[in-house]
């Protein structure tokens, strides 16, 4: 099954939700698509961010039972990380490859 | 309160879930460096020890600190001795650094079902590595009994909780993090339950409900031959099974109490007859069975067991009963509870509320001292005039000074009573220990009993003497024994020993918190000269009046201290000269 990009930020949300739980009211990370992730505008710290890319890899390979590695994309790819909206284009792009046409 | 971490691996969200967690207490916690636990334990001068923590957890992956787990990890042979002696040299580590700190938490070791998969091997007595970490977290433990600030954690149980995904290998090698983060949740609540306990605020009473939480159906309209209980029904079984846990709950000094809607006498009849009721009426401390609001019974019941609100669970079915007794009385805890009678057991014992350090014959008697005090009550009833009421009840308060045999119970009373307590410290077994050690205090320990029975160890006075003046500093009674004159012979032990040492003044200083009042009146009648606002004296030329018709049993350590106080029964202050 091939993701929609809605299902996409669906997942995106709510690893946010999860992540947004151990984060101090006032960094939490709104769910938009023009929330920053990350970088210098803001966003998560380190270990927030590891959090995230692992709640979100979980959740494709629950439900699409693909293992998508994001971990290189962090440390090669940052500012398609940034924010939300580009984030979920990276990671569509990264499992639509990952899924072959049925 | 601020919290110490220490591990081996990334310990970091487990430091964040315990600052977020909404339940109290507020957390704030630092990490030491990973890998580093040993390092840690053992220098006293490191960094992370210079403000002193309240609690420290220590969470290590046991291939991390034993050398010999590792190898055994590897499919090596290890040899067991050393095996054994890594743990002892972990636990020795723990020892040390529990000085300086008042509690440290250990969760227990566990390692991944994926290192768990030699079959049949698994638990061989050569190679098995299941066996060898069942033994080690036994060695471990074992080591550990007996120093009470040091108290092994269960993380078996978060393991379950979190489920198969419990070990994450996604943040282990994205983060250096071993556990998903619903194991962090899991072991975020029971700390905060544990420090809770530890700092007296576990709760100690569940109200219940009748109709539908003890047994199913209504009894004033079924009778109790009616009603769902035992037999071969799913909800009956499961009832059944509640009330035994609830019982269960009982022996570890957890009061029963019931606030129903119902007729009292149609109620109680249920109880007593019904074959399968686990749960007799002698085993609720108290309860209000009529048609009032229950908000106002429960007021009326947490009044009759001298209890706080706060020290109160209520269980009902109905969401509107929870609802107007939870926006009624916000500081009673009312937990949302299941439909479901099959999931009441689950639903009770997930209540992260009654944590407690120890269990003392004191908690495993507390039911039945309730029935004792409900006869007292009554017999109070009957005797009109309260002198002469309590010369009948022929009380002896039995002292003994401090010492290893009475200091589990003395400390956990220190740390469990708001009512009457007059400086309200939070101590460790070890700290309070150590401060009454010191020269010039001394801390006696009252025992109280009457013609109705023993109310155990129930009160605590430290007394610290300099020069020409002596100061109370503790003054802590149970509020089951409040108001016997057990408050006034308390009084009389730390004036005399005062007196004999040649003080000439004995100080009080109440420490005022929220809960402390009664303690506040007591000393506003007790005879000493009121010297300003919140402090009172007692001129040591004169002696202290011990209250009529009480029976002081003084033993052996507290003869060195007053040579008036020198015999084995005192009956009147008469006797002292």
């Amino acid at each position: 099954m091939k993701p929609t990009k809605e299902e996409l930020m669906g997942i995106i949300y709510e690893s946010l939700e999860e992540v947004n739980e151990q984060l101090p009211n006032d960094q939490r990370i709104q769910k938009s698509p023009d929330a920053i992730l990350v970088g210098r505008a803001g966003g998560l710290d380190s270990l927030g961010f590891v959090n995230f890319i692992a709640l979100v890899e979980e959740k494709c390979a629950h439900k699409y039972g693909i293992t998508v590695s994001l971990a290189e994309a962090s440390s090669s790819e940052d500012a398609a990380l940034e924010d939300v909206e580009r984030f979920a284009d990276s990671l569509f792009q990264r499992l639509s490859e990952a899924i072959p046409d049925v | 309160m601020r919290g110490l971490l220490i591990s081996d691996f990334n310990i970091n969200n487990l430091s964040s879930y315990l600052k977020k967690e909404p339940n109290a207490p507020v957390i704030d916690s630092v990490t030491t460096c990973y890998g580093e636990v040993f390092q840690t334990l053992l220098d006293d001068t490191a960094p992370c020890w210079s403000a002193r923590p309240d609690f420290v957890v220590v969470w290590t992956r046991p291939e991390a600190v034993l050398e010999e787990f590792r190898t055994l990890l590897d499919c090596r042979s290890a040899n067991r001795n050393d095996l054994k002696g890594q743990v002892d040299a972990f636990s020795a580590g723990l020892r040390r650094a529990s000085e300086r700190t008042q509690a440290i938490f250990v969760p227990t070791w566990v390692i991944p079902p994926f290192h768990q998969t030699q079959g049949l091997l698994d638990l061989s007595s050569a190679s098995g590595i299941a066996r060898a970490l069942m033994q080690i977290n036994m060695r471990l433990l074992e080591t550990l009994d007996g120093v009470p600030t040091v108290h092994p954690l269960w993380t078996d149980k978060w393991i379950q909780l979190a489920g198969p995904t419990a070990f994450n290998q996604r943040l282990w090698y994205l983060g250096k993090i071993r556990f998903s983060n619903d194991v962090f949740k899991a072991a975020a609540r029971d700390l905060k339950s544990a420090l809770r306990g530890l700092g007296g605020r576990a709760r100690k009473v569940i109200i219940l409900d009748l109709d539908d939480i003890l047994w199913g159906g209504i009894v004033g309209e079924t009778g109790w031959q009616g009603i769902t209980l035992g037999g071969h029904d799913p909800a009956g079984e499961a009832l059944v099974d509640f009330q035994r846990e609830l019982k269960a709950l009982a022996r570890r000094g957890i009061l029963l109490a019931i606030a129903s809607k119902n007729d009292e006498s149609i109620a109680t009849e249920a109880i007593a007859k019904h074959p399968e009721m686990v749960l007799k009426m002698d085993d609720f401390a108290g309860w209000r069975i009529n048609w009032r609001d229950k908000a106002a019974n429960i007021v009326d019941l947490m009044t009759e067991l001298n209890l706080g609100l706060d020290s109160a669970v209520f269980v009902d079915d109905s969401p509107v009963e929870r609802a107007r007794v939870r926006e009624a009385l916000p500081q009673l805890f009312v937990p949302n509870w299941p439909s479901d009678k099959r999931l009441y057991t689950e639903a009770l014992l997930s209540l992260d509320c009654f944590d407690s350090p120890l269990l003392t014959e004191e908690d495993r008697q507390r039911v039945r001292m309730c029935a004792v005090d409900r006869a007292r009550k009554d017999s109070k009833r009957k005797v009109g005039d309260l002198e002469e009421w309590l010369a009948t009840l022929k009380t002896t308060v039995r002292v003994e000074e401090l010492n290893q045999g009475n200091l589990p119970r003395a400390a956990q009373l220190l740390n469990k009573t708001n009512q009457m307590n007059l400086s309200t410290r939070r101590m460790s077994e070890a700290d309070f220990h150590a401060w009454a050690r010191a020269e010039g205090r001394r801390v006696w320990t009252f025992r109280v009993s009457d013609k109705f029975g023993d109310s155990g160890l129930t009160g605590i006075v430290s007394l610290e003497l300099a020069g020409t003046r002596a100061r109370i500093i503790d003054f802590v009674l149970s509020c089951r024994v409040i108001g016997r004159k057990i408050e006034e012979a308390m009084l009389f032990v730390a004036i005399e020993c005062a007196r004999s040492a040649g003080v000439r003044e004995v100080d009080v200083t109440y420490c005022q918190t929220p809960k402390n009042k009664p303690c506040y009146a007591f000393f506003q009648r007790s005879g000493l000269t009121h010297r300003g606002e919140n402090a009172f004296v007692w001129d040591a030329a004169r002696p202290y009046r011990l209250g009529h018709g009480i029976r002081l049993v003084c033993d052996g350590a507290l003869e060195e201290t007053s040579a008036d106080i020198n015999h084995s029964e005192l009956t009147t202050s008469d006797h002292l000269r």
